[in-house]
């Protein structure tokens, strides 16, 4: 049996910045203006009853200017009562003249606040949402809430269960992509639904006591392959991103039905559910058009996508839920250990590329298949890092969760012919000869062996000058492990006596961004039964090595991360430490064999401290 | 030379959006021509179609419904 459930939302936001941009052409700022207001109400109008006559409900996420319009008031409460929609809060579209009155502040990502201003806002917004309708919401958002501000406001509000708390990997991108002026640094999350840690709102939660108090939704549904290499408004469940990265042709684009109905197909990798949000400000319907396209357009694509919602729905497909009632039956069926997965194909570039998405509550990590399995990003959740942004704080607005790999913001298998990248692989060797399995496409598949998730990817052929090797990989994933167990296996060789060796390796740095971060102290160790070997990181290019060894492993003191390596049987192990054109360090463990055999090793991330 | 305002539509810098940055350009309509304030593009709105055209071209699925997951 499997359960797909989306969450409409929709917020009249009263002074949404793209209506505001083009009705300022030429004038000064004016927060008040009448076309914009009269506009935006207009087109949040339009959403809500396109919604409804395909049937599906909402939830109205009132801005903190819209509840004091009385017009945006009356008909959240007229479709309350008509259509079940809740009556949610957002902090998104917190500008409006009586928030520049009462805060003296033209900040517009309440994130970015300090936490003092936080908790006023906080309790500004929830007051007059008490005021205007007698009740306190029960789920609220914006692009993204920290732990410091969800912790306060469920202490305050503890009523509050589901929050709109990330958008998944916008990040540097996203930065990028809006000409450095977006400041939206949010990478590390979870695609999907998840309960956050109160130390971290990125961490899935380890127990109870760590749990935040709400279930916490990504804003949209991203495509987990464009989005990892392209900006996060291009790519999702929103009508208007995929106009924006033009992924259309001749005003059809099916690639928003494609995009569906893969999340659907995650039921498969998650005992039988799957997810999907819709989430479009009025903003992005403007009346005189929007990134190349008219408002014929816009409306059009809004219509087909909840067309396609409502059909779903008819055919028992779908259930459509308010952002509480879908947090509600989200905890009735989640333990807290239970990883999320996603083996996503590509429905967009035409290749048979495939990437593996995990996050449990010890880690988020990514396989590229094009790579031939390789780990290209990875998070240590496990480290649960107390991060806090905004003005005051040290990362203030790089609010993204740190990573330990990312081949893209850190190169990965291909350098510029000098030093390595981050990415995490395995080289197979003889004599001088070396393969590295990311040069070698494949394709995986999922299964599960009790709470063992497995992904097991199809052989690939390495030459060697004299003969060749077909090798499979297959990752394992034990739920509440903390660790992921890699086996590499040679299935045959054409010299069974030839000697090969297995060099299971991890080449890692840590940061948020594609710039470098200082390693200095990172302590790089193994041992084995009798001996062991350390160094603090210092970009000297010293390298060590054991037989037989027991464990390798970095400890990364900015990130609070304990990072290890062991393998069953006799293995040697090796850590390497980079030198700055190169800054990474690399770990792993090797061992040789004829014939056929294997390496069985287990990738770890704890907290350090 | 004319002041560049926003065209019709929000046409973005073609040559930018290759790049995925996503620049507004401004339209000289003397010169009946769309120019980015960031990189040196100037080019008519058949240019910027066309460029348009050619950025959609990488999204080799674009038109396929896809249906077996």
């Amino acid at each position: 049996m499997t359960a797909f459930y989306v969450n409409i939302v929709h917020r009249p936001e009263m002074v949404p910045e793209y209506l505001q941009k083009e009705a300022e052409q030429g004038k000064v700022e004016d927060l008040t203006r009448r076309a914009v207001l009269q506009e935006s109400l207009d087109i949040f109008r339009t959403q809500q009853q396109i919604a409804h006559a395909n049937g599906l409900r909402t939830t109205i996420q009132m801005t903190y200017a819209s509840l004091f319009n009385a017009e945006a008031v009356a008909l959240a409460q007229e479709h309350h009562a008509r259509f079940g929609d809740e009556i949610g809060l957002t902090f998104l579209g917190l500008q409006c003249a009586e928030f520049r009155e009462k805060f003296k502040s033209k900040e517009l990502a309440i994130w970015l606040f300090s936490l003092e201003d936080k908790r006023r806002i906080v309790d500004e917004l929830f007051g007059k949402f008490f005021e205007v309708f007698g009740f306190y919401p029960t789920s609220t958002g914006s692009y993204y809430l920290d732990a410091e501000l969800v912790n306060y406001l469920k202490g305050r509000y503890p009523q509050v269960k589901a929050a709109v708390a990330t958008c998944w990997e916008e990040g540097p991108k996203a930065y990028w992509n809006a000409n450095n002026s977006w400041y939206t640094l949010l990478d590390g999350g979870p695609w999907n639904p998840w309960i956050p840690s109160r130390r971290n709102i990125h961490c899935p939660a380890s127990d109870e006591a760590d749990d935040i108090g709400l279930v916490a939704i990504p804003h949209l549904s991203r495509d987990l392959m464009a989005v990892f290499d392209g900006p996060g408004s291009y790519y999702g469940t929103h009508p208007q991103n995929i106009l924006r990265g033009m992924a259309y042709e001749g005003r059809e684009l099916p690639y928003f039905q494609n995009l569906v109905d893969q999340y659907r197909a995650l039921a498969q990798y998650n005992r039988g559910y799957a997810y999907n949000m819709m989430f479009v400000g009025p903003g992005w319907m403007s009346k005189s058009g929007r990134w190349e396209a008219d408002y014929a357009f816009l409306l059009k694509s809004y219509q087909a996508g909840l067309a396609y919602y409502g059909e779903l729905k008819q055919q028992g497909r779908l259930q459509d839920l308010t952002l509480s009632e879908f947090a509600d039956v989200y905890r009735q069926d989640r333990p807290y250990s239970r990883p999320e997965c996603a083996l996503w194909r590509d429905i967009l570039y035409g290749s048979r590329r495939q990437m593996f998405w995990y996050a449990d509550p010890a880690m988020r990590f990514c396989l590229d298949m094009n790579q031939g399995g390789a780990m290209v990003d990875l998070r240590p959740y496990a480290a649960k890092l107390i991060r806090p942004c905004g003005v005051g704080t040290k990362a203030n607005q790089d609010a993204s969760y740190p990573f330990l790999v990312q081949s893209l913001y850190r190169a990965g298998y291909f350098t510029h012919y000098a030093g390595e990248g981050a990415v995490k692989s395995c080289k197979i060797g003889h004599g001088g000869e070396q393969v590295d399995l990311c040069t070698c496409r494949t394709q995986a598949s999922f299964s599960e062996a009790g709470d063992t998730r497995l992904v097991t990817l199809e052989p690939v052929t390495l030459e060697f000058e004299a003969f060749s090797v077909r090798v499979q990989s297959e990752f394992r994933l034990t739920e509440g492990s903390g660790e992921v167990e890699i086996i590499r296996r040679v299935l045959d060789s054409t010299r069974p006596d030839a000697e090969l060796s297995i060099d299971e390796y991890l080449t890692g740095c840590y940061g948020t961004t594609e710039y470098p971060e200082d390693l200095t102290g990172v302590r790089l160790s193994l041992k084995n039964g009798s001996a062991s070997e350390a160094i603090d990181y210092a970009y000297q290019c010293r390298e060590a090595e054991l037989a037989d060894v027991q464990c390798v492993e970095a400890v990364i003191p900015p990130v609070d991360t304990r990072l290890s390596l062991r393998a069953d049987g006799a293995a040697s192990g090796y850590f390497r430490e980079g030198f700055s054109f190169s800054p990474m360090y690399t770990l792993g463990i090797k061992k040789t064999l004829r014939g056929q055999g294997e390496l069985r090793t287990w990738l770890k991330v704890a907290k350090a401290s | 030379m004319a002041q560049g305002r926003k065209g019709q539509l929000n046409y973005r810098c073609p040559r930018c959006l290759m790049r995925e940055i996503d620049m507004d350009m401004l339209y000289d309509a003397d010169q009946a021509e769309y120019y980015c304030l960031r990189c040196s593009f100037v080019g008519d709105e058949q240019e910027v179609l066309r460029l348009n055209a050619q950025f959609r071209d990488k999204y080799r699925a674009r038109t396929i419904r896809i249906t077996e997951f």
